[in-house]
């Protein structure tokens, strides 16, 4: 039976809501009434994540701080597009990010899907087999990714991530190149035993 | 409609989400997305974990990014908001035999695919399998087309690093399985492998190879190079 303090969280304003509620919020003022106080606020939260994340990737000061900038006007002007069924808005952000560094520091544009392609096969071509199969292999991926054993995951993180090599991952976690190499093995095996039966 | 059952593994699928993938393969990987919902909602699945960790990057200085904050003030006022100016690649261009190959390889692609293989678009390799005279180097991976006719085995091969093949039109067959539209056959360094065009129309297929390609002569010797 539910409290009084759960019938008081019913009329909680809007900044003790969880984060992902509230940066979506943010976003979707941004996006509607182009609101300069929720884009300033998104900006202190995510701006110093997008400046680690380009130093962390090589880039130097001035350079991060550019895309800092770049990523930042991306949000503001792809705002509306932002679709919090899809991702919460650190994982939109990550990705603008992602994607902007590439372009910035590889020179290489990445290469992506187009959700507008009408050749491009969509879930709702699933048989009622596959679709089932599709609900149960998002969940697997889901259950085996948060079932990783911490030192598993920090590999996969520096591998993937931060793309440090091996050799970096040892020096860095002061941890011999072979058990490193042992984690990350463990680790994609781990993944892949949430992968669909293959025929 | 029947979905790919065979995929990219996941050391491709997490490095493409993470951006540390390198762009030859990721043509690769991003076209078979555009065939396959499952490692579509896998790469999401993957994108929200460096989301996570993204969102855990230690943010030591705070300060210096506020000067940054004044300065775009301008540029807000200025930036109008897009819109969407995708500009779609007509879907005749890079089809085969008018099937659309899906982006973002479509955009790739010379015009017409699945010409006469004796008009010096295909370079035939052995009897009945093609390459492409179409080919690209991206981020030190060779990308091009492979073409087999029903039954014709592509010849003994050496390759030094990995090899993927992505299915755009037929089916072929390997020791491995059989693969059909949208299927990828990934296979490491140094393995033997002998696939064979097993559709009634000719299989055509992405080719990517991340070393150098030694096609061997009957006693298992390597063949001269014959690019053109």
């Amino acid at each position: 039976m539910p409290g009084p303090s759960a019938k008081d969280g019913s009329h909680s304003p809007d900044f003790d809501r969880p984060d992902t509620d509230r940066f979506g919020t943010l976003v979707h003022a941004v996006a509607r009434d182009r609101d300069r106080m929720a884009f300033a606020a998104l900006f202190r939260h995510f701006a110093p994540k997008i400046l680690q994340y380009c130093l962390k990737l090589g880039a130097d000061r001035g350079t991060a701080e550019e895309l800092v900038q770049d990523v930042m006007l991306t949000v503001w002007l792809k705002a509306g597009s932002f679709d919090p069924a899809q991702a919460t808005v650190g994982t939109w952000v990550f990705t603008i990010a992602r994607n902007r560094r590439i372009d910035h520091l590889r020179k290489e544009m990445r290469p992506a899907p187009d959700p507008d392609d009408p050749a491009m096969t969509p879930a709702s071509h699933a048989t009622p087999e596959e679709s089932a199969q599709l609900v149960q292999s998002s969940r697997q991926l889901h259950d085996a990714i948060g079932s990783l054993a911490a030192n598993q995951s920090e590999v996969l993180r520096r591998s993937y991530f931060l793309e440090q090599t091996h050799e970096e991952i040892a020096k860095d976690t002061a941890v011999p190149l072979g058990t490193v190499k042992t984690r990350l093995r463990l680790a994609l095996q781990h993944l892949k035993s949430s992968l669909r039966d293959e025929a | 409609m029947t979905l790919p059952l065979h995929h990219p593994d996941d050391q491709l699928l997490i490095g493409y989400a993470s951006g540390q993938e390198r762009a030859g393969k990721s043509l690769l990987v991003a076209t078979h997305l555009a065939y396959c919902p499952d490692c579509r909602q896998r790469v999401a699945s993957y994108e929200a974990l460096c989301g996570e960790w993204f969102e855990d990057l230690p943010c030591p200085d705070h300060g210096a990014l506020d000067a940054l904050l004044d300065h775009m003030d301008g540029l807000l006022a200025a930036a109008l908001p897009t819109a969407e100016t995708a500009s779609l690649k007509p879907l005749d261009a890079g089809s085969i035999r008018a099937w659309p190959v899906p982006e973002p390889l479509r955009s790739w692609l010379p015009k017409a695919i699945d010409t006469p293989t004796d008009d010096g678009t295909w370079r035939e390799i052995s009897k009945g399998v093609w390459l492409s005279g179409w080919d690209r180097t991206l981020s030190g991976t060779t990308i091009c087309l492979l073409r087999m006719a029903s039954g014709a085995p592509v010849p003994a091969h050496r390759h030094t690093a990995d090899e993927l093949l992505l299915v755009l039109r037929g089916a072929f067959r390997d020791e491995y399985g059989s693969y059909a539209l949208g299927d990828v056959a990934q296979y490491v360094a140094d393995t033997d492998h002998h696939a064979f065009g097993a559709s009634e129309e000719d299989c055509i297929c992405l080719f990517l190879l991340d070393g150098e390609l030694i096609f061997l002569d009957e006693d298992g010797k390597p063949l001269q190079p014959t690019r053109s």
